[in-house]
């Protein structure tokens, strides 16, 4: 079996968003796209699949097995679905259905589920059994972790046998041993001679999988080869700046300065023997730590060990279950400020943006020139202000979060995973405004991310919390300080 | 990354909007006619036995009743006092309800556990019933049906107003603005007011539907107002026994009802869809 794209073009109105000459596919190759978001990835992938929005022009050829279809009919791939071609959607907890158990949500796209249900729902046992999800057929994927529903996802969509399987955006939201599992499944399927096509920006995922790798741009592949020569000694300075953008590359200032822990900065937040534990579930456990000025902490650890929680407990917008939190004078009149993992959830939505800074500004009495230089110095232009949140894009407004929380010239700013939903660019151009302007104005940092090699380029020490899902619940964590 | 959304048919849109501005037109015109009909015609009492039962005619567009009262003059004065009643009693409830979801959803604890126990007893009572014991109380004053009605309504806002703003509170943005300490005045200028205001006005257009509906059937079964002042309920029972010989006095009311209840029911998919 073998799969060959031909001159696909996808565009909307004049706009061309995908232009592509030749894709070909092998059995057992992996072939994977990166770029950053709005280069056109995901709608290539939906383009094969058949799922792309009736108000977008698609033209192009697809052949599979010798049989070629007009890109431009949208139903006819419709046939191959499930048992030809499946397609491993963005965030599985999103397609999931809450109300389905697992197992009978696997066992529907077993090809035998309408003539024998039985038979299906053994097939599906079996699948999430080999999966390691054999205790956890009878759950619902609320109750799941991110790379447990990830699992589940996978067997849904590779329950049919499909040869050919669209992995989109499958490591988003994951964290590091999630991914680790998520390319271990792929790979399996590459095993059994299939045919993978990945869309990340996930440049580690990409590594993992090894095969091609076609970088895109603007709607075209600018460059493409095998893994190890494109990720490695790139030709295209568009690719030398994404491999530049991955945090272990950042070579920055502000990287080397700031106050490295010295016992005698003064503190701003002591907490004293912290606890917490959310439905029998134990996150931490007799922690103290002691945020001084000017200093730079990572909380990191894999997802649902505490991190965020933490962080807030410190913050004092969640009350631990015991011990007790002391903020210094200095954190007084919103000196102290958080950063969201989502910013348009943290604006008002219904609000102007130049409305919601104008009342920072009104509250606190500052001039608009104070406001103007940030705008300048991020790279913002001064039009956005007058967009709604969700008119702006994710990169740009999380700017214009750091915007907001610096205007009060913070002693502290919390960033609680800032950058987890951006790709890596946007992901290098948002962190270094914000430690920009936390070099300039020496404040303290407290990050919270579960990427190390992010951890490792921005802060002096971690608060390592957990290490894996099962211990975390038992084990007892303290500080540890790096140099 | 998102795909794009497909966007409303622009016919559809154009549609909605013809049906939306019709209605504006016929509840404009209504209006108008409780504004100056009873200015046009001041005398809705004056009885004239020697015209029983008139036919309608260019100085009486709708003839007069079975006392010889002018219907136009009658209908006039019922249509203001409907509207009236109607726009008090859930400006009323709007605001109580409103003000007490938003103290219950920010403070908590016992303002939160007082307030929704009690909106849970009214709850439990049907609305009708809250304000005929209250009539009966009264015996039919103007105000005890205006309390009634408004302690017939608040709740819905309460619960409404509670359940968002709870949702609004404990956002993140709020959080945020918490940190930036901008203050309750900004919390519920940009995050509670934006977010409520749809569902408000939708809610209060419903609610005046209701509540006139609610006049009239009161009026209709004889425990509302109370005759002589005129009420479309009350006209449609008194002109009732004459039906036959004088069929536009008990359709007139029944028209005016129905105006407004549609009216207002075409006009709330605007803020229901936005």
């Amino acid at each position: 079996m073998s799969m060959r794209l031909s001159h696909l073009a996808v565009s909307s109105g004049g706009t061309t968003l995908v232009d592509v000459e030749n894709l070909h596919f092998e059995r057992g190759q992996a072939v994977t796209i990166v770029g950053e978001s709005g280069s056109g990835k995901s709608l290539l992938a939906h383009a094969i699949m058949g799922t792309l929005p009736g108000n977008l022009t698609l033209q192009g050829s697809l052949a599979v097995d010798g049989t070629t279809y007009d890109l431009a009919e949208r139903t006819n791939r419709r046939a191959l679905w499930g048992h030809a071609m499946s397609l491993l959607p963005q965030e599985p907890v999103l397609s999931l259905d809450p109300t389905m158990r697992v197992q009978e949500q696997v066992a529907e796209g077993a090809r035998s589920f309408t003539s024998d249900k039985a038979s299906a729902r053994l097939s599906a046992r079996t699948l999430l059994g080999s999966l390691g999800l054999g205790h956890a057929a009878r759950a619902y994927p609320h109750t799941l972790s991110g790379g447990m529903t990830q699992r589940v996802a996978f067997a849904a969509a590779t329950i049919g046998n499909a040869q050919v399987l669209i992995a989109d955006e499958p490591s988003k939201g994951l964290d590091e041993a999630a991914r680790g599992e998520l390319a271990g499944l792929l790979q399996r399927h590459l095993d059994g001679d299939g045919i993978l096509l990945t869309i990340t920006h996930d440049l580690d995922l990409a590594r993992e999988l090894g095969g091609t790798v076609l970088v895109m741009k603007d709607a075209h592949v600018i460059e493409q080869g095998p893994a190890g020569q494109v990720l490695t000694e790139p030709a295209h300075p568009y690719t030398r700046r994404l491999l530049g953008a991955e945090p272990a590359n950042w070579n920055y200032c502000w990287a080397n300065s700031g106050t490295v822990a010295e016992p005698a900065g003064q503190p701003l937040i002591t907490g004293e023997a912290l606890s917490k534990s959310y439905g029998g579930q134990r996150l931490f456990f007799d922690l103290s730590v002691t945020v001084r000025q000017g200093e730079r902490i990572a909380l990191s650890g894999p997802s649902g060990s505490g991190k965020t929680t933490l962080g807030n407990i410190l913050l004092r917008l969640l009350p631990p279950d015991s011990g007790r939190v002391r903020h210094a004078d200095v954190l007084d009149g919103g000196r102290l400020q958080k950063l969201y993992q989502d910013p348009t959830l943290a604006f008002a939505p219904r609000a102007a943006l130049k409305d919601s800074f104008g009342d920072v500004m009104r509250r606190h009495r500052l001039g608009p020139d104070r406001l103007e230089e940030l705008m300048a110095s991020l790279r913002l232009a001064p039009g956005l202000l007058e967009r709604m949140p969700g008119q702006v894009s994710g990169g740009e407004l999380q700017r214009l979060a750091i915007i907001r929380a610096m205007l009060l010239r913070p002693a502290l700013v919390f960033a609680d995973e800032p950058t987890s939903r951006l790709d890596l660019i946007t992901q290098q151009e948002t962190m270094s405004c914000l430690m920009d302007q936390v070099d300039s104005q020496g404040c303290a940092l407290m990050l919270v991310t579960h990427d190390q090699s992010l951890a490792d380029a921005v802060a002096h020490r971690s608060i390592p919390l957990g290490t894996d899902d099962a211990q975390a619940r038992e084990r007892k964590f303290e500080t540890v300080s790096a140099p | 990354m998102t795909l794009p959304l497909t966007l409303p048919r622009p016919a559809e849109a154009v549609k909605g909007q013809r049906i939306r501005h019709a209605a504006a037109a016929l509840l404009a015109l209504l209006l108008l006619f409780a504004l100056l009909g009873p200015v046009a015609w001041p005398n809705h009492a004056a009885q004239d036995l020697s015209r029983f039962l008139e036919a309608p005619s260019l100085a009486e567009p709708l003839g007069r009743d079975h006392l010889g009262r002018s219907v136009v003059a009658r209908l006039a004065h019922a249509t203001q006092l409907s509207l009236m009643m109607a726009v008090l009693c859930v400006v009323t409830a709007l605001l109580a309800g409103t003000l007490a979801g938003i103290a219950a959803a920010w403070r908590g604890g016992w303002v939160d556990t007082l307030l929704h126990g009690l909106s849970e007893a009214f709850i439990a009572l049907p609305a009708l019933l809250v304000v005929l014991m209250f009539s009966a109380v009264a015996n039919g004053d103007l105000w005890t049906l205006y309390v009634g009605l408004a302690l017939a309504q608040w709740v819905e806002y309460f619960r409404v107003v509670r359940a968002r703003s709870g949702l609004v509170l404990a956002g993140p943005a709020v959080e945020a603005a918490g940190l930036l300490k901008l203050g309750p005045v900004h919390i519920v200028r940009r995050h509670l007011w934006p977010e409520l205001r749809p569902l408000l006005t939708t809610m209060a257009t419903f609610g005046v539907g209701t509540s006139i509906l609610a006049l009239s059937t009161l009026g209709f079964v004889g425990v509302g107002i109370q005759p002589p002042t005129p009420e479309l309920g009350l006209m449609i029972t008194e002109a009732f026994p004459y039906y036959h010989e004088a069929p536009w006095m008990s359709l007139a009311p029944v028209l005016v009802l129905t105006t407004v209840l549609m009216g207002l029911l075409a006009l709330r998919s605007k803020e229901s869809s936005t």
